[in-house]
């Protein structure tokens, strides 16, 4: 962590290496298709058929509800980013922007090539006003983010023991607040969190599933599964825990390198993947549950992803041969979309019971 | 089924050629050659590799490894009309409707053996995120070993590094599955006939770009994407020859590919693979011809035979489907020039957000160099959707359009 930021970095992609950004004295701010009801204009640039996420990342931005940013950066993680780069240029031209390139998988020759592309941004972020980034400095914006997982996994686990006022719901606000704000804030308000004692919140006699997929960022959203029955005892959002949640880094001085094993290495979007190991994102979902103790599963996933469309079969069966039953909502990151899908996560409940 | 399918179709065009010289046409040699590497990836003999559609074809022939990317089998599927069956069969299976269908198709066909185990998969990054969940789930299906080639978006010399060492790679771990070491020689041969085709190839373009062109719709239909299965190959150089002598032989003779040309379009992407009217209610309706296709274009340099990686590299980035918007706007807008396009017709296939995912901006680009676009809404697969009748009131309207706007280069 580092001193007090008040640039702001924009991004749309758990995969941004937020450490970076603070290190060069940024802010990041997550802009999130949540909290405004803006015109579908999208559309006049994009495919109807693409990612709704994206789609509602940019009617905000074409709506003018993102604050001037010092810059706005852009993961190469799927077609759908890629695209919503090829946008936002068009749309605000006068953003600095930066695309970074960003491996699908982890072998050999991708982590290199990916801590150059860390370098060449922390350089680029100089140029766009950001301050120089020097080895110390990114050595404490990785111990910062590294303390902010942390912090967030015993927040987690406190939801998990029902022992959070507000549950997963409140937790959702929380992950929202930490994507847009200095690192030195967040670090403040999860420590007077996680310092405070433990209250019961009653969560008894939910049922303990699983939850998975990309965005859900919207508190009320996560509340809708309590509403209905499930007790989320474990989530991977990239709306959520995925945003902090970090890899090993690895026992390499650079503090680039450390910055690239853990990105590379956080639990994966459907989008990254071991070319040695077809398909393990399903067995790592299985796990997951296992681990969690989870009676079900719940995938929530926006419409026309296709990282997660080309996954989620393989999810399916493997769930099924472990006869883990399975839940698949697809939503357009509107509290609406989910809302139609409230009777059958009640129907999905009551046959876990 | 496909074995056979190719093998008669191989013996058909053999037997013709060899009865009647006079019948010999640059279309049935680039449709023998097609299906002469159909049928050596059905014959069940030949090292295969199924792969993405950057792959380095060349480097692979010169490994002795017959490959061809898998939207080759969606797009055969469909053009035979026999894609709904494979669709529906990775539907059932819980593949998305809304995903790609040359994706979907392939799924189905290998779920329903119809696609022949191949010795390992190489997957790229580029075109499509799609592509690679593709290629996963295939590997994963046939329990065979994958590589994954990331193209970069960015053209630096970094990005170029990157991916010249992942061939690199890549050419060890084909030597792992075959056994056979990467020949130098070979590679620099196979690499001289790549050149050789690329230039042949942009010798075509150069002759398609004549007012009156001598093309017509089918005569380049998938040609770009598809010769590159033949790069590294005499083959490749002997289909291009074909074609640049054929089309020299009608400017010579004044004889346009279509009688009578009004209109001159450029067709964005790929053309619709089932058997459909479009291309023949353009040139005899409207005598609106084809001229171009995004994808027909030579957008690489020659490649250093003795030092091919970085070449091959650059090739694979430089496809117009990948890296940013902007550099695919140029190059549309640049072939408009070019050609003398009046107008461009966008298939937007159901299911791509790579390539139709940014439509509006492409419209928006090409309309700053004063060309009309016509986003169709269209899967080019999948035939369960199709509206002949919509398709052609939309085409009508856009052609009446272009006819009284008149051409945009004068």
């Amino acid at each position: 962590m580092n001193g007090p930021q008040l640039k702001l970095a924009g991004f749309a992609c758990a995969y941004t290496p937020l450490a970076l950004l603070d290190a060069a004295g940024m802010t990041p701010f997550r802009v999130l298709p949540v909290g405004g009801d803006w015109p579908d204009q999208a559309g006049t640039l994009l495919h109807d058929n693409i990612c709704p996420h994206v789609k509602r990342v940019l009617n905000r931005a074409m709506a003018g509800d993102v604050p001037e940013l010092s810059v706005m950066v852009f993961m190469n993680s799927c077609d759908a980013m890629r695209r919503l780069y090829d946008a936002w240029r068009a749309i605000r031209p006068q953003d600095r922007t930066f695309f970074v390139e960003l491996p699908p998988t982890a072998d050999e020759n991708a982590v290199p090539y990916f801590v150059n592309a860390l370098k060449r941004l922390a350089g680029e972020l100089a140029e766009a006003g950001g301050d120089p980034i020097d080895q110390a400095r990114l050595l404490n914006s990785l111990v910062a983010w590294k303390t902010i997982a942390n912090l967030q996994d015993e927040l987690r686990a406190r939801v998990r023991r029902g022992s959070f006022p507000g549950g997963p719901a409140r937790l959702q606000e929380i992950y929202n607040q930490c994507a847009s704000r200095p690192f030195s804030d967040t670090l403040a308000a999860l420590d007077a969190l996680v310092r405070a004692p433990e209250e019961a919140a009653g969560n008894k006699g939910l049922v303990p599933v699983l939850l998975f997929g990309n965005v859900l960022p919207d508190p009320e959203a996560i509340a809708l599964f309590e509403q209905c029955g499930a007790k989320i005892a474990d989530e991977d959002l990239c709306t959520g825990s995925r945003l902090f949640a970090a890899g090993d880094p690895g026992t390499d001085p650079d503090p680039f390198r450390q910055l690239a094993s853990m990105i590379l290495g956080k639990p994966p979007c459907a989008r990254t993947f071991d070319s040695s190991a077809p398909l393990s994102f399903a067995r790592n979902v299985l796990s997951r549950a296992r681990q969690a103790e989870a009676a079900g599963v719940i995938a929530h996933v926006v419409k026309f992803c296709d990282p997660y469309l080309a996954r989620l079969p393989a999810v399916r069966e493997t769930l099924r041969q472990q006869q883990i039953p399975f839940l698949l909502l697809e939503g357009d990151c509107t509290l609406g979309s989910l809302g139609q899908a409230r009777t059958r996560i009640e129907a999905f409940m009551e046959m876990l019971r | 089924m496909m074995f056979q399918y190719f093998d008669t179709l191989v013996t058909g065009i053999e037997n013709v050629l060899e009865n009647d010289p006079s019948q010999k046409s640059h279309r049935k040699l680039y449709a023998l050659e097609v299906a002469r590497l159909g049928r050596r990836l059905y014959s069940g003999t030949d090292r295969l590799a199924w792969c993405g559609v950057v792959a380095p074809f060349d480097l692979l022939a010169a490994m002795g490894v017959t490959s061809c990317f898998v939207e080759f089998i969606g797009a055969m599927l469909a053009a035979t009309g026999a894609s709904s069956e494979f669709l529906k069969e990775a539907e059932d299976a819980g593949f998305a409707p809304d995903t790609c269908a040359y994706h979907r198709a392939v799924l189905g066909a290998g779920r329903k053996g119809m696609m022949p185990e191949p010795d390992f998969f190489i997957a790229t990054s580029a075109p499509c995120t799609g592509g690679i969940g593709v290629m996963e789930n295939m590997a994963a299906m046939f329990k065979k070993d994958l590589f994954v080639l990331n193209i970069p978006q960015n053209d630096d010399p970094a990005s170029v590094a990157y991916l010249a060492d992942q061939m690199r790679s890549l050419a060890d771990f084909v030597s792992r599955h075959t056994g056979q070491p990467l020949s130098m020689n070979r590679l620099a041969e196979a690499v001289t006939y790549s050149n050789r085709a690329a230039a042949v190839m942009s010798e075509v373009y150069r002759l398609a770009e004549h007012v009156p062109s001598p093309v017509c719709a089918k005569d380049l239909r998938n040609f770009g994407i598809v010769a590159a299965l033949l790069l590294g190959t005499p083959q490749a150089v002997t289909v291009a020859e074909a074609f640049r002598d054929a089309f020299a032989a009608r400017i010579a003779n004044n004889t346009p590919g279509v009688p009578g040309e009004k209109i001159r379009l450029l067709w964005i992407q790929n053309r619709v693979q089932f058997k459909n009217n479009l291309e023949d209610l353009l040139e005899n309706e409207f005598h609106a011809c084809i001229v171009a296709d995004e994808l027909n274009d030579v957008t690489w340099d020659p490649i250093d035979p003795a030092d091919p990686f970085p070449g091959m590299a650059k090739r694979a980035i430089s496809i117009p489907l990948n890296g940013p918007v902007e550099r695919r706007v140029k190059h549309l807008a640049d072939m408009a020039r070019r050609y003398k396009i009046h107008g461009a017709i966008n298939p937007c296939h159901f299911g791509c957000r790579q390539g139709t995912g940014a439509r509006g901006l492409v419209a928006l680009g090409l309309k700053q160099v004063n060309v009309p676009v016509l986003n169709l809404e269209v899967d080019c697969v999948d035939t369960r959707n199709y509206a002949p009748g919509q398709m052609h009131t939309r085409i009508a309207a856009f052609i009446e359009m272009l006819e009284n706007r008149g051409n945009p280069w004068g």
